[in-house]
């Protein structure tokens, strides 16, 4: 029987060159000649511009050119919108404002590029930032999201009416009829601030213009290596095959790093070609709060009516959305938003009235999440409260209102960031929430454990949540696969790779239908010269779209393997199998010949290619999905808080994850793991925060907490698998799953090891302090 | 954020007055000052070198004053912008003879400071903000003294003489202001802890 290394926990085949430094990351790129591109970044949240003067800077020894917006000619213009409006949406508003490469008559938001210096070295182009004198008007800022709506509010951009930047309703069922059938409605405000991704690696770009050849290459922290390809083409006037994209391993992206054109990956490419020299530009940890895109600012008034047994009726909420000073990314968000407050629930009445606000802050763009935790947390907490009020155990009204296993696919019928009404494929929610309960012993801990600890004066609680993921969006992604001479597999896709371990479990699909080791098998991801059709590593997808379109070009191999071996080694396909890199006759297991022989023979240098065939072992393919993937899961956690500092100490923290097919439980582990820490932080830990005039005033680690691995616990986990019968894999996405519930985990199990305080947790991030100001507000 | 406070000088109203709005004083006198250079009898211009915490540079700015009425009021108007970020402030200053040759000096204002400053700064900004404020009212107090000495005794005297603080003398009182702030917020935390229990 031969090994099948799906489902596989195999140690990750990327790691020996990840760990010993062997592995090419943007800033190990080093041309000779190469200049240092640095970027003057406004100081204030909303000024107009009325002069900058680059002359002393021009002078500086070691700078090459200074730009301002007006140096630019006709490269300054819009960046093209990443995400349109979602038009079937009836009566959506939508005003799309996208940036541009460098502000010209007015800054947005501290931090929008001004100027660019082209240097020697890094030193002297950040010396020559100091030489540059910006005369700025200081404007009147919109910063807090509810006062930017006002109607005498300071207007972020000019030539619209107000900030509203879209407004969307969006109806299923009819709540306002239910809500008059309820025995409770609860009704609460919700508020979520902003954090930021707080990737390892910052963001980098190193472009080279050879101008003998005409040819551009350009390194890129990207996710989406491919667009960026694309885009840059179009905007520097070559054609796609003079432009070559290389998003090499690249230290997490979390998000922001799908956001393209931002100044920096418009004007280092830009910059080599002008100046004939290659560009490097590596953001640095500062600058990174006040240059990348951030997330996660929203206002809800939300609203649930249920019946006095707890199934809900209905659930209604309006809310603010804070999109910062552009909206390149559309409505992705909150659309996720919108589409997850049902979550797994079967709610028949929903009502979502969303308004999306321009802020003199910077762009919100996805962050691991990207608008679900927000929906989440709405759904959870009402949930919560309502049990409270109706005396229903926490477990128990989720149990009585989960979607049944039998009613799949079930269709929320809320348009979702694919613009299609949401479809959930397949899921079983309620195996994951009595394994998560079992596993962290729920039943036993409130009977038993928590009186008797509370008994001695702690404070301990538990809490236990569910939730969906959207996962595996299209379009579509592609592959190739291809047996070379010495037998080992080549595979090239368009997705690049942030650390989810593509090298391994991409090579496991491969192996199993080739008969071949994984570690035989050599993937190159995010390079537009190897594969140059598809969009990029988001939203979950990389384990559904791109897996499976791997996974069927390497099928395409294996036909053309058994094709040409059946005539090789005269035996019908059906009686041949792959095994250990040969393919052999089943029952004559001497007949065999090795892949790497067959690939020769496959391409042969003499003799004639029959007609319609075509030479080599090589097959190309594609996948895309006729919709999402859903994946699901429960977490659960024990937590204590100490009432006199606020410190908590979480004692046990369960997850249990349904991603369909799990490829490889080692990396699935691994995701989890990543985004529970993010969710951890999103919870206690990371918050942006900005004062009135858009300042952002925690803009360093030593104030933008990211936890260490002292505040993660361990973290145990366990697996529910309801494939999905979307693809052929059968898998689902996991790479945001473990982020997504904790705020509300964490609110729940506050509140309950508070209990003595009666607190209402209905905000995050919390923190220390911030849990202090609401038990002194709640007395 | 607010600055406000009181400060007591040892010097009659008229001279307290001269003094503060005398550009070569306050260019001795404020911390860090490279230069003030009287643009009009309102309007000063000058460079100051600031440090808060890890941000630090040279900033170019303006002062302005206004709503004048000597030896009583005035309304001073700041403006600073240098690599780190950018300061800008208004505040009213008054002038109070208390009627046994001290005066009384009142003031309050609003500060905002943007950029590297805001972001990194933001832990340190108020203490190092108030510290500047007590040490330059201080030296000024100190510079009043040596002024009024020579007229006091008739004669030169070394004692007297004023020198301005030098940066390290600076920085050392602002860490012995941040020390004064934690203890002074010590007993009101014990004080919250206790009425939790």
């Amino acid at each position: 029987m031969t090994e099948k290394y799906i489902g596989k926990r195999m140690t990750r085949t990327e790691d020996p060159r990840l760990l010993t430094g062997q592995a090419l990351f943007v800033d190990d790129v080093q041309i000779h000649g190469m200049l240092h591109a640095a970027f003057l970044r406004s100081d204030y949240a909303h000024a107009n511009i009325k002069s900058v003067d680059v002359s002393a800077a021009r002078e500086r020894p070691g700078v090459v050119a200074v730009y301002t917006a007006e140096d630019l000619g006709d490269f300054w213009q819009h960046s093209p919108a990443l995400v349109p409006a979602p038009h079937s949406v009836e009566g959506v508003i939508f005003h799309s404002r996208t940036t541009v490469p460098l502000a010209k008559d007015k800054v947005r938001y501290v931090g929008e590029a001004i100027a660019v210096v082209y240097a020697e070295s890094r030193y002297i182009a950040e010396d020559a930032l100091e030489d540059i004198v910006v005369d700025y008007e200081p404007l009147e800022v919109a910063a807090d999201l509810e006062r930017a709506l006002e109607p005498d509010a300071p207007l972020v951009h000019d030539d619209l009416d107000s900030n509203l930047a879209s407004h969307l309703i969006q109806n299923k069922g009819d709540y306002a009829a239910a809500r008059e059938h309820a025995d409770l409605v609860i009704k609460r405000r919700i508020v979520i601030d902003r954090c930021a991704a707080g990737a390892m690696e910052n963001r980098g770009v190193v472009a080279q213009w050879e101008e003998k050849s005409q040819y551009l290459t350009v390194w890129d922290t990207t996710q989406a290596p491919i667009p960026v390809r694309n885009g840059l083409a179009g905007m520097l006037g070559l054609s796609e095959h003079q432009v070559r994209v290389i998003a090499p391993f690249v230290g997490g992206g979390f998000g922001p790093k799908i956001m393209m054109f931002l100044p920096e990956e418009l004007l280092v490419p830009w910059g080599a070609m002008q100046l004939k020299r290659p560009v490097k530009w590596i953001e640095d940890r500062q600058e990174n709060f006040f240059a990348t895109t951030q997330e996660r600012g929203q206002i809800h008034d939300a609203e649930i009516a249920l019946t006095k047994e707890g199934r809900i009726l209905g659930v209604s909420h309006s809310f603010l959305h804070d999109t910062g000073a552009y909206n390149p990314y559309g409505l992705t968000i909150p659309l996720n938003t919108q589409s997850h407050a049902m979550s797994a629930y079967d709610v028949s009445n929903y009502h979502s009235d969303l308004k999306v606000v321009f802020t003199n802050k910077m762009i919100v763009t996805p962050v691991r999440g990207a608008g679900r935790p927000q929906g989440i947390f709405l759904m959870e907490r009402l949930l919560d409260l309502a049990a409270k009020e109706l005396g229903i155990d926490r477990v128990e009204i989720r149990k009585r209102n989960f979607i049944p296993p039998d009613a799949f696919p079930y269709n929320h019928e809320i348009i979702d960031q694919a613009f299609a009404p949401l479809m959930l494929d397949s899921g079983n929610y309620r195996p994951a929430l009595e394994k998560a309960a079992k596993m962290i012993g729920y039943e036993q801990f409130i009977k038993e454990e928590q009186p008797r600890l509370r008994a001695e004066g702690k404070h301990v609680g538990i809490g236990i949540v569910s939730f969906i993921e959207t996962t595996g969006v299209g379009p579509y992604e592609g592959a190739r696969v291809n047996v070379g001479a010495s037998g080992k597999i080549s595979v090239a896709t368009g997705v690049g790779t942030q650390g989810q371990g593509h090298f391994t479990s991409f090579a496991q699909i491969v192996a199993d239908q080739l008969g071949v080791s994984p570690r035989d098998v050599h993937l190159v991801t995010g390079d537009t010269a190897q594969f140059h059709w598809g969009t990029g590593t988001f939203a979950s997808r990389g384990s559904v779209v791109a897996a499976n379109a791997i996974n069927a070009a390497a099928k395409g191999v294996r036909a053309r393997i058994l094709k040409l071996a059946s005539k090789v080694l005269e035996a019908p396909e059906e009686e041949l199998e792959l095994q250990d890199g040969y393919v052999r006759v089943a029952d004559a297991p001497q007949r065999s010949i090795s892949l790497g022989e067959l690939a020769v023979l496959a391409n042969p240098l003499r003799g004639a290619v029959e007609p319609g065939s075509k030479p080599g072992l090589e097959a190309t393919d594609y996948f895309g999905p006729q919709y999402g993937a859903t994946a699901s899961g429960t977490h659960a956690m024990i937590l204590e808080v100490d009432p006199e500092t606020m410190m908590i100490d979480i004692k046990r923290y369960v997850t249990v994850e349904d991603c369909g097919t799990v490829l490889n439980p080692l990396i699935v582990d691994g995701q989890i793991h990543g985004g529970v820490a993010l969710g951890i932080a999103n919870s206690y830990y990371e918050q942006l925060v900005y004062d009135e005039n858009g300042q952002l005033l925690n803009a360093s680690l030593a104030d933008y907490l990211i936890p260490t691995a002292f505040e993660i616990p361990r973290i145990e986990i366990g697996h529910e698998e309801t494939l999905s019968p979307l693809n052929p894999l059968g898998s689902k996405g996991a790479g945001e799953a473990g982020t997504i519930p904790v705020p509300a985990l964490f609110a729940q199990a506050v509140e309950d090891a508070l209990y003595d305080y009666d607190l209402e947790v209905l905000e995050m991030p919390l923190s220390p302090n911030k849990l202090f100001e609401l038990i002194r507000d709640q007395k | 954020m607010k600055l406000q406070g009181e400060y007591v000088f040892d010097g009659l109203r008229e001279e307290v007055w001269e003094l503060v709005r005398d550009p070569e004083v306050l260019a001795n006198v404020l911390p860090g000052t490279q230069s003030m250079n009287k643009v009009s009898d309102s309007e000063y211009e000058g460079k100051m070198h600031v440090r808060i915490g890890p941000v630090g540079g040279v900033f170019s700015g303006r002062v302005l004053v206004s709503n004048e009425v000597p030896p009583e009021t005035y309304t001073l108007t700041v403006e600073g912008r240098g690599a780190p970020g950018f300061g800008r402030g208004a505040g009213d200053v008054q002038l109070l003879d208390q009627g046994d040759g001290t005066t009384l000096m009142k003031y309050e204002g609003e500060l905002q400071v943007g950029g590297k400053l805001a972001g990194v700064g933001q832990r340190m900004i108020e203490t190092v903000s108030k510290s500047m404020v007590r040490q330059g009212l201080e030296s000024l107090n100190k510079a009043l003294q040596a002024r009024l000495a020579p007229q006091a005794e008739g004669v030169e005297s070394e004692q007297a003489e004023y020198k301005p603080p030098s940066e390290a003398e600076f920085a050392k009182g602002v860490i012995k202001d941040m020390a004064a702030g934690i203890a002074a917020s010590l007993p009101s935390v014990a004080d919250i802890f206790s009425s939790e229990n």
